[in-house]
Formats: C-alpha cells, structure tokens, sequence
C-alpha cells in the first residue's frame, strides 16, 4: 500500500474521472492573460464581482505596469442574471470613456454567457458612442482550460483586429502565444527570443500577446513566418494566420529551446530559415562555450543528480524539453512525466523526444493534482522537477527526496525575469535546481546552543 | 482641501442611513470589488480538517481559490496540502447539466481522499442551468462514508458576506444534538480562511491565552482549522464568542436561537477597554467573573507603560483612520475606537459604502455599542479603476491631515501623509488584540512618532503613485 493512499485505483482509467482538483484556471483567466498583453488596454469583466479577481491575476501574469492598465467589472448580481446584463454592459462602456484607453477588451463570464447575453451586439452598438475600439471575446469559463481562453483571445483579436496587407515584410516573423508557458517568468524566454531572431537578421513585427500595441495586431499579416513559444496553446493562431495569409510557422515539432540540444536544434532550425546558418552555428557554439566556462566558474555542483531517476510535472511548453535536459546534461533518468495539459502538437512532439532518448517513462496527460500525487507515490521518483504545489503534495512520499521549484507557481520572489530559453536559461534552470538542492541539506535545528 | 473633493462628511450613523436608502452604492463602479459570495463560502470551509470542497463548476473557480487560501496555508501556517476538487463543468454540461456527475463526483472524491467531510459549493455555472446541489448531496450521503453538504455560492447570488454567512449556517447542520455539557468551555466563531489560519494566528493565540487564563477551555475555533468531530460537539460548549464580531455574528445569533448557547455579543479586542469587556464577556456567562477580574488587574499592570504612552500619543489629536486598503472597515472602526479610549479624536477616512453595505447588521452593533465615529468620504474612493482610485485618494488623503494641527494616521504604509504613521500592517506587529496588542501598537506608536519626520522613500512613492 502506497503512503498516503489507502485504496488503489488504477491510473489508466482515470481519464474517465467527475472529481478534479485542477492544476489550470479557466477559459475566461486564459482569454484575460491575452488582452492584458495588449499594451494601455482596458479590460472589462462582464462577469459578477469574483471573475474580477482572475482578472487581476491575470494582470500580474502579463508583468504589466498596474499604473497603465485598466480593470473594469460590471459587477453582475441576481438581477442581470434573471433580467440581462447588457443595459449594465453598456453604461459601464459608456463610464469608460472617461479613462481615454485606446482599446477595450469586453470578457464575458460563465453567468451573462448562460443567460445570453449579447456582448457582441452591445459592443457593436456602443462603438458608434465612445471613441476607442471595443473588443468582445467571448470566453466563459465553462469554454475551456486557461489555455483554450488563450486561443479563444487570440482568434477573437486576430478576427477583429488583423488587417489583410497583402504584402510581406522580409524576414519577418509574428511571436504567438509567449505566455502560455509556465515559467513564472516567462516574458524572459521572449526577450531571449527576440534577441536570438535580432542576430539571426528577422524582424519581429507582433508579439500575440505581450505589451503588444494594436498596430502590431494590424500589422501581423505583413509577418512571413510564425513561431509558437508554447505547446499548450497557440497552434490555432498560428494555423488560422498560415490559412488566412499564408504565414509560415517555423520550429513546428521541435521542442523550444531548453537545454543544450534543444537550444542548438532551435538555432540551426531558425537559421536555416532565415538564411542565417552560419550565425546560428556561431551563436550555439558561443553559448554552449558560455555555460560550460560559467559552469566551471561558479562551482556547478549538480554531478551528484547523474542516474537519478526523476517526474517532470509541468506544462507541455516548459515540461517537454526538460525531458533531455534531464536525460543529457544532467545525466538524470525521467521515469514520470506529466503534463498539464495535452494536444496532438505536444504528444506528437515528445513521443519523438522519448524514443529518440530511448526513454519509457510512465505519461499522464491533462493532470490533476491528486493524479500527479498518486503518480509519485506509484513510480517515487528520487527527484521532482515541478512546482510548490508537488513540493507540497509530495509530502510523506517516502523516497521522493527533491522537489525542484522550476513551474508556477514556485515559492520564490523573483525581480528579475530569469529566462529558461538559451543559453543564460540553462544557468538559470542550473542555478534554481542547485539551490533547491543544497536547501534540502540545510541544518533545520541546531544541535545545542551558543553561549554568547 | 477643497470642498468639492469630498463626497461625504459626517457620522458612521448619518453614512448608514444614505446606505441603508441605497445611496453612495456605485453598481458599476470596479474598483472595490471584493471577492464573491463562492470566494467567501470557500474562505470558511477551507477551515474545517480532512475537507473536500467540491466546486460544482469549471476550473476557474476552483483553482483561484485553491491558490490564494489552499496554498497559503501550506506556505505559511503549516497546514498539510489536502484536495480543492471540482467538477469541472464544461459547455455539454452547461446544455444538459451536471447532477449526475456531481454524484459521481461525490463518490469518487470519498474513495480518493477519505474526507471526514465533503462540501459542494455551486458556481455561478451550476446556480443558473438548475443544478440542484443540496438535494445531490442528499441523495450521496447514504452512498459514502463522509458527511456531505452543500452550499448555494453561486458568485452572482449574493454579496460577500452572503457567502460566508451561508457557509456557517451550513456548518450548523453538522452539529450533533449535545450528549452533555462541557463545562467552562466555549467556541470562538468567525474565523475562516484556512486551517490555523485567520487573518492574523497572533490574534487568535491572544484569545486562546486570555481563555485559558480565566480557566475556560476552548471546543472549536470555527472554522478557523476546526475538526469535524469538534464541530460535531459544539452544541456541548457552555457560550460562544467571537473572534471577530462581523463573521461570527450569524452563526452565534443562530446557534443562540436555535439550541439556547449564549453568545458573547462582543467586538475585537482593541485596546484596554475593549479587551475587557471581550474577557468579561466570556466570563460572566461562564461564572468566572473573579478570575476575568484578577487577569485584567494583573494583565492591566504589566502594559501600564504602554498605556500610558498611548493616551500620551492620542491624547487631544486627530486619529484619522483609513481603511480603503487594508486591514478591513471592522478592524478600522475598532482602531477608531480604540484611539477614542486613549484620547483622540477619530475620523475614519474613505470606508467604502460598499462594506458599510456588506456588513451592516456589524455596523448597527457597533453604533449599539456606542461607536459612531466621524466619517469623510473623498471622490478618489469612487473613482473608475484601481490606480486612478488609489492616486486620488493618495492626494486627498494628504489635504485632510493638512486640515488639522495634530493629526496622526492610523492605516498602511502605501500612504505618507505629512504626520506621524502607525503602520498597522506590519508583520512584526501582531497580535493587535489584547495585551500583547496593547504592547505591540504602543510599539507601533513610539516608532512613527520618533521617525515622523523623515521624509518618504522617492522609490515607494514613485513605485506606487507615479
């Protein structure tokens, strides 16, 4: 009997549960974190007064300056919902106006959505009133995970706000979807982005979404080539914009850039593309030469993780590619993974990681909470690549010695945005595991007392 | 200041008539929003041991929750990680609906975790297409081994303090009728958030140690890390008291009416006064009223100095209070009257009409009591937006203490008016309630007196106000 369990139920045929204790918010948090990318926007919850605080949250998951965004509720109660919302929906824009924002983005909740609320015809009619565009992305919470709300405000904006320019700009490329990615913070790994595609001569034209303006949506089509940074959401876009404008999408299949291997596969993929190969050769070679020198002069000390087996439990943007840093850098052996979430894109994708490793681990897909727990104590892997929440979870597991705090939520303030992408990424992921480690041999009592 | 900043100026009493007219009550305005009534039924629930909670709705709902109370007890209040579980409705069950799999639901989550309890709690999702939850959970108790209960927190279904009153009430049907009386011993009601953990854990030791010290026990604090079992007795218990007056009020009128337990009708322990008569109300009822007498003599010894620096500190100045942020209107208007005790004049600034709303059966008991403080109200409050809001009444906040020769603030470090601050925000500062909060706020005083002169931080100010 495993601890903590005390009635077995068999793993595989848990697809089939009613009970889940999530480990992802919403459609509606997930269209939210995308219009709060878009930079001065106002965002307004159609939803009763609790939707509001994923709003909020989601404000601080797009790193936004909170003197420069707008949040707005229109507070919805018993009497919007038996009568409609749409008269409050309305005055509320109407209120609005006085906060002179370029652009709002009108969410409805669960609630107004149920009772059929036309958010499209309200913001149809108060366009002609108020003097910036209006948004609605439709986008309840029971439409989905946090990552289908992604893709639901991506097509949302792409319908409304994309303009068919015909013509191409060379070299250039739209960024989709950096913030479905649960490296808390992840806004690091598209900077790293940026600047890769700055060296290899591509111009970045949009971002889908983070401190995006709305010229870079109308812009967009102008891009010639996409790239998805998340196996959790973003394929959508990126498929309606290859469909739509014949958008190339590039690095498609290829896990992002975490890892030696996976850093230089990315590179010399991008490079080739671009017409850039030899400064992609250049550019992997210098930041493979970087780490190993840093490594060499901050006292690395992960050699002790070689054969040890680990779980990645993570989302598929940041877990997928952990998987051969685990198996090659860090000598380690993945024996668990599981993923938040699930997608043909990402299954795909990490079948070809797992037989090119040679690797058999056990593979939970759309996790929850009490799966990943049961999966630990069913495979008690020595190490845990996760989140605060396995830390916790793995609690009494026997045998599970190391949760390493790499995916949201993790327990540490960070200040600094600290990529997982390239080369300074590896370092960082380095650095975070090497603590998490040495922290578990800190002395949690003193063995006596000082007499001073 | 200009008079056309402030939107109201007069007594706590005058505020709550133009409320109770449903006056100065924004509908649209965003930017006080306080958590739902499902937020707030969670917020007790999540303080009863070995709970599942079951949110009859999507995701969202639940791992919101899970996040921001669940987590922060295992981070903070070393409380082991147990289950926040839904039944993830999705658009085929919003058509159909979602009885059937809330059963299955049920079912699976006492073969998972082995509750003591299972709660379902509806969402704004299963409030609308019907779903009937209590008769669900009816229907599952002869089939698992947990207790089970619903509760209606359907977000749009009532206020904030809906959802917690609703969540007390419904902790009421687990009380078990009593086998006997246990003697000298009490509940504390209104506690919430999570097991061991209510606003402040140092405020409720204070309780405990002022209990224990006039030889009373206590059954359950709930449910702030109750037990099933405890709750299950807690008719047994000879008076209930509340650890804050506002959420406990209902449960103890209830309890009151419906199995005869007194309850000590008292507010928070602030100050010499008001800790008093919290110890003499617990006292009297239980007949240990020589042992509440010989502790207020002895514990009123030990913080003479204290007491004595604070009627120094608020003797003839003007107490202003804000609570538009933090720590909460009760709190402020027990500030306010504490301040009034040592010798101030106090004046609450900018408390949302919003919460003189939500917590109005608390505000007329404290007007009962006596507190009527004088109340200003400034445009900023009801401004559109979070930082807009915030700004304005950042500026305004300043012109009222500009107003008075001898101010001092009592409220949150966000704001530096040109006075002396007590930062009652402070972690280092609790408890505040009792002695040890006599002690601690006199602490607090002494510090923003002897540093009221230094100028604020250019990077605080510019961080939070541009």
């Amino acid at each position: 009997m495993m601890a903590g369990v005390t009635e077995a139920i068999d793993l595989r045929t848990m697809a089939a549960e009613r009970c889940h204790d999530p480990y992802l918010r919403c459609a509606f948090y997930g269209a939210a974190q995308t219009a709060m990318g878009v930079s001065g926007s106002c965002v307004l919850a159609h939803s009763p007064q609790g939707c509001y605080q994923l709003v909020e949250i989601a404000f601080g998951w797009q790193s936004e300056d909170y003197t420069q965004t707008e949040i707005l509720c229109t507070k919805l109660c018993e009497d919007e919902i038996v009568y409609g919302g749409e008269t409050a929906l309305a005055k509320t824009i109407m209120e609005a106006k006085s906060l002179k924002v370029p652009a709002m983005f009108v969410l409805s909740a669960c609630g107004p959505e149920i009772v059929g609320d036309n958010i499209s015809a309200v913001c149809d009619e108060m366009r002609k009133k108020v003097d910036f565009k209006i948004i609605p992305i439709e986008c309840a919470g029971f439409r989905g995970s946090q990552y289908d709300g992604v893709d639901i405000a991506l097509d949302a904006l792409l319908k409304r706000l994309a303009v068919d320019h015909k013509r191409k700009i060379p070299n250039s490329v739209c960024l989709i979807a950096p913030h479905a990615n649960a490296n808390p913070t992840w806004m690091a790994d598209l900077a790293w982005v940026k600047g890769a595609l700055a060296m290899l001569g591509a111009n970045v034209v949009a971002t889908l979404t983070h401190r995006t303006t709305l010229s870079e949506f109308e812009n967009v089509t102008s891009a010639e080539k996409s790239i998805v940074l998340s196996y959790d959401a973003g394929q959508k876009a990126a498929d309606h914009l290859s469909r739509e404008f014949g958008i190339e999408q590039l690095c498609r299949g290829i896990p992002l850039p975490i890892g030696f291997t996976n850093v230089r596969r990315w590179l010399t993929a991008l490079g080739e593309a671009l017409d850039a190969a030899g400064v992609a050769e250049r550019m992997a070679a210098e930041g493979e030469r970087m780490v190993v020198e840093q490594c060499r002069r901050k006292g690395f000390d992960l050699f002790s993780l070689s054969r040890l087996s680990t779980a990645i439990v993570a989302d598929a943007t940041i877990g997928i590619p952990l998987i051969r840093l685990a198996t090659e850098d860090l000598e380690m052996v993945p024996v668990l993974i599981s993923l938040r979430s699930s997608g043909k894109a990402a299954e795909e994708v990490m079948g070809n990681e797992l037989r090119d490793l040679r690797l058999n681990p056990s593979i939970v897909f759309h996790t929850d909470v009490y799966r990943t727990r049961r999966s630990l104590a069913e495979v008690r892997p020595k190490t845990v690549f996760g989140s605060n929440i396995e830390k916790h979870a793995a609690e009494g597991l026997d045998g599970v010695e190391y949760v390493f705090q790499l995916i949201n939520p993790i327990q540490r303030f960070r200040m600094i945005d600290r990529e997982y992408f390239g080369y300074t990424g590896i370092l960082n992921l380095f650095e975070s595991i090497q603590n998490d480690f040495w922290d578990r041999y800190r002395s949690k009592r003193k063995r006596y007392e000082a007499r001073w | 200041m200009h008079l056309e900043r402030i939107v109201f100026k007069g007594t706590l009493q005058q505020l709550l008539d133009k409320v109770e007219r449903g006056e100065m009550i924004p509908k649209l305005q965003a930017s006080h929003a306080p958590p739902c009534k499902f937020w707030t039924a969670f917020m007790v629930i999540n303080g009863i041991r070995h709970t599942v909670p079951i949110v009859h709705g999507p995701t969202g709902c639940t791992y919101s929750v899970a996040s921001a109370y669940k987590m922060g007890s295992c981070e903070y209040r070393g409380v082991p990680l147990e289950p926040t579980a839904c039944t993830s409705l999705g658009e085929a069950n919003v058509i159909y609906g979602g009885e059937r799999e809330l059963l299955e639901a049920i079912r699976e989550a006492d073969v998972k975790y082995h509750p003591d309890l299972i709660v379902v709690l509806s969402s704004c999702c299963s409030g609308i297409i019907g779903d009937d939850v209590e008769t669900v959970a009816r229907e599952a108790k002869g089939m698992v081994k947990a207790r089970v209960l619903a509760i209606r927190s359907e977000g749009f279904g009532g206020d904030f303090r809906s959802g917690y009153e609703d969540a007390f009430s419904a902790i009421m049907d687990l009380m078990d009728p009593p086998e006997k009386k246990m003697e000298d011993t009490i509940n504390i009601l209104g506690a919430r958030v999570g097991p061991t953990y209510t606003e402040w854990a140092e405020d409720l030791d204070e309780i405990h140690r002022l209990v224990n010290a006039i030889g009373a026990k206590i059954n359950a604090v709930i449910a702030g890390g109750c037990t099933l079992e405890q709750i299950r007795r807690a008719r047994e218990v000879e008076l209930n008291a509340s650890w804050c007056y506002d959420w406990g009020q209902k449960i103890g009128q209830l309890m009151e009416e419906r199995y005869g337990i007194p309850y000590s009708r008292t507010g928070q322990p602030y100050g010499l006064r008001a800790t008093e008569e919290w110890i003499i109300g617990v006292a009297g009822p239980l007949g240990l009223e020589r042992q509440a007498v010989d502790l207020i003599r002895k514990e009123t010894g030990l913080v003479t100095d204290e007491v004595q620096y604070l009627r120094q500190f608020f003797g003839g100045k003007t107490a202003i209070v804000e609570v538009t942020e933090y720590p909460g209107p009760i709190r402020a208007l027990s500030l306010a009257s504490m301040a009034e005790e040592f010798g101030a004049h106090p004046v609450v600034v900018n408390i949302h009409p919003y919460t003189i709303k939500e917590r109005m059966p608390s505000i007329k008991f404290l007007l009962k009591q006596g507190q009527n403080p004088e109340v200003i109200l400034t445009k900023g409050l009801f401004s559109l937006g979070t930082f807009r809001s915030s700004l304005e009444t950042e500026e305004e906040l300043k012109a009222i203490v500009a107003e008075y020769d001898d101010a001092i603030y009592l409220g949150n470090p966000r704001r530096y008016p040109d006075v002396p601050m007590v930062n009652l925000t402070t972690s280092t500062g609790y408890p505040h309630y009792g002695y040890r909060g006599i002690r601690n706020i006199a602490t607090l005083a002494k510090s923003a007196m002897q540093n009221s002169t230094r100028p604020r931080s250019k990077l605080f100010q510019q961080v939070l106000y541009g």
